[in-house]
């Protein structure tokens, strides 16, 4: 499991500087094994879908594919892991999103509120009155 | 029922939905919680945790409580690398990153031996919940009275690690700097032990405390970097939470 994350990391920072520098008439790169990155764009948008090199690992090969807005990672998904279950419990995919502050109607509030002060100020101090 | 008392230095609040749920197994929940606080709290002179850092207990002899809380710390250290550390170079043994997830989710355990089928506890912004459907509001990391994201939880727990609470409080163990790639962490858990712990200990590493979390079983999160964009896994349960950049 440990294993897995580096390897990931290393193969969606590898990625981004492949998906710069990779005009399509671009002379090959000085003996790279690799085959090159696959990338394609949404029609009518700034995103791109870029696949990477299969790297080879001791547990089998790994390849990903990462979305990209500029050059924002906005998300990520294996295109190929090893059979292992450690190894796919270990891949971690995140999502970009923006920030939106919103008000809802909630139970409970979680946050670090560790003073008094910023308790008195908290919507959690607003839902305990609420309820007495 | 309805109970919010200060305990350990935060408001922990109480709601259990259960019908006739007994005033006195409230009452114990919060004993419990003094009792955590009388014997790991770093700022208590007599206090277990202080005594040990004193070297007057028998490292071979500690309560069993005591031991497992140091070993729940060391089970963090070693996962981070070093980053999350309850004995921080030239600072005294200082566990309650991991003593208040720890004691909270004991205290759940206590609501629910007493009958408690339906409840909410609310430690300082960590919460346990029991019997949902719950609706859990994260706190947004500018704006206190506002939320930037909401969990719909049935059982299990919320916590987040946050620089508004008291600043740059979270340091990183492997420079001994307060940790400042991230605003806020939240992170799910089926136990608050192991959500608070992974919030704080995720928050101590600082951006690679997402993946680092991210990769964990069990666990998904909800960061907000200092950048101010969120970074979730696609398992975080949030309700109308941030849109996906497009």
């Amino acid at each position: 499991m440990k294993r897995a994350l580096p390897v990931l990391i290393l193969t969606v920072a590898g990625l981004v500087p492949v998906w710069r520098h990779a005009p399509a008439d671009e002379a090959p790169a000085t003996a790279a094994p690799a085959p090159a990155p696959t990338v394609s764009t949404v029609p009518g948008g700034t995103t791109r879908v870029v696949a990477g090199p299969s790297v080879d690992t001791e547990k089998g090969a790994v390849q990903v594919e990462v979305t990209l807005d500029g050059d924002r990672i906005t998300g990520v998904r294996m295109l190929r892991q090893p059979d292992h279950p450690q190894t796919t419990a270990a891949v971690p995919t995140l999502i970009e999103e923006t920030l939106e502050a919103q008000s809802a109607d909630v139970d409970t509030v979680s946050g670090a509120t560790v003073t008094s002060d910023g308790y008195r100020e908290s919507l959690q101090a607003a839902l305990d009155a609420q309820g007495s | 029922m309805r109970r919010v008392e200060h305990v350990m230095g935060f408001p922990v609040s109480l709601r259990v939905d259960d019908e006739d749920f007994p005033a006195a197994a409230a009452d114990g929940l919060f004993a419990w919680l003094r009792e955590v606080d009388a014997r790991f709290s770093p700022f208590r002179e007599d206090s277990e945790v202080c005594r040990l850092d004193r070297g007057e207990l028998d490292p071979d002899r500690l309560s069993p409580h005591l031991t497992e809380v140091l070993g729940l710390g060391e089970r963090y250290r070693t996962a981070t690398g070093g980053a999350f550390d309850v004995r921080l170079p030239g600072r005294r043994l200082d566990p309650c990153a991991v003593v208040k997830g720890w004691s909270v989710q004991k205290g759940a355990e206590l609501l629910r031996a007493a009958g408690a089928r339906r409840f909410c506890l609310n430690a300082g912004g960590d919460v346990v919940a029991a019997g949902g459907p719950w609706r859990v509001g994260v706190r947004h990391p500018e704006h206190a009275g506002r939320l930037c994201a909401v969990v719909p939880l049935t059982d299990g727990a919320v916590a987040t690690s946050a620089r508004y609470a008291r600043g740059d409080h979270i340091l990183d163990g492997r420079t001994g700097r307060p940790s400042t790639g991230l605003l806020s962490l939240t992170v799910t858990a089926p136990t608050l032990t192991e959500a608070d712990a992974v919030a704080t200990a995720a928050f101590a590493l600082g951006a690679d405390g997402v993946p680092w979390a991210a990769a964990l079983p069990g666990c998904e999160l909800f960061a907000v970097t200092a950048d101010r964009r969120v970074l979730r896994t696609p398992g975080f349960p949030a309700d109308g939470s941030g849109q996906v950049a497009a």
